[in-house]
């Protein structure tokens, strides 16, 4: 998690800490749901690609199910990018999105 | 109970239990799959090539092109395997990850995104469509 600590008191480093916490802010992965995937294969997938336990994977899985997406992982961009990669070449419907 | 289709034997490898007819059905989603990562004007193609970040127009051409070497070795190795007995557990993960593929990239091209869109598909899409959903059910539980 990115710290909102400012780095120094001045209102030059108070900017500075501004934008070190815009550009920290995490960066979402969402799954999204589709009619048609068995939710054993999204379990396998997030199991797979995240290596996430079976409870953890299945409860992502719920929610995506349920609540039509679910935030499956969050953190710098780059490996969001990797993993957003991962499940699209596995067949999940996946974006990246900056935490708000 | 149906009869499973993948089966997990206990020196690891996943048996396929395919006949003839299904397996020419496994073929034809690996060779739409195929072809749609290379020809831009395959109906599957803009499903194989969404985007990764929706809010920028364009994506990092790294990822993309990540996407698609990916897509591309677990397709050939779904393909190189199709007449296999016995799976190792990459050529099981490419068999899945392909048919998956296949199954999204069906409903996308024919816009079925909603349950009430899939219950008005014509029979035939349906069909393809359970008969993937089988492939995938067995193979999910044999890995």
């Amino acid at each position: 998690m990115p710290s909102l600590k400012p780095l120094r008191v001045s209102d030059q480093s108070q900017t500075e800490s501004v934008t070190a916490t815009m550009t920290e802010r995490p960066w979402n992965v969402i799954v999204w749901d589709d009619p048609v995937t068995p939710m054993s294969v999204v379990v396998i997938i997030f199991r797979r690609i995240f290596g996430y336990p079976n409870n953890k994977a299945t409860q992502l899985m719920l929610t995506v199910h349920h609540e039509g997406r679910a935030i499956v992982w969050s953190g710098p961009l780059e490996r969001a990018q990797g993993y957003c990669v991962k499940l699209q070449v596995a067949g999940l419907l996946a974006t990246i999105e900056q935490d708000a | 109970m149906a009869a499973r289709l993948f089966v997990r034997r206990r020196d690891g490898r996943i048996e396929v239990r395919l006949n003839d007819a299904a397996r020419a059905i496994a073929r034809e989603a690996f060779g739409h799959v195929l072809a749609a990562e290379v020809d831009p004007n395959h109906e599957w193609h803009a499903s194989l090539n969404a985007p990764i970040d929706p809010s920028h127009d364009v994506d990092d051409p790294l990822a993309t092109l990540s996407r698609q070497h990916d897509v591309t070795s677990n397709v050939e190795l779904a393909v190189a395997t199709l007449g296999e007995e016995f799976l190792n557990d990459a050529e099981a993960w490419a068999w899945l990850c392909t048919l998956q593929v296949a199954l999204r990239a069906t409903i996308t091209a024919k816009g079925i995104m909603t349950t009430e869109r899939l219950d008005g598909a014509d029979e035939s899409t349906r069909e393809y469509i359970t008969t993937l959903q089988a492939f995938l059910f067995s193979l999910a539980e044999a890995m």
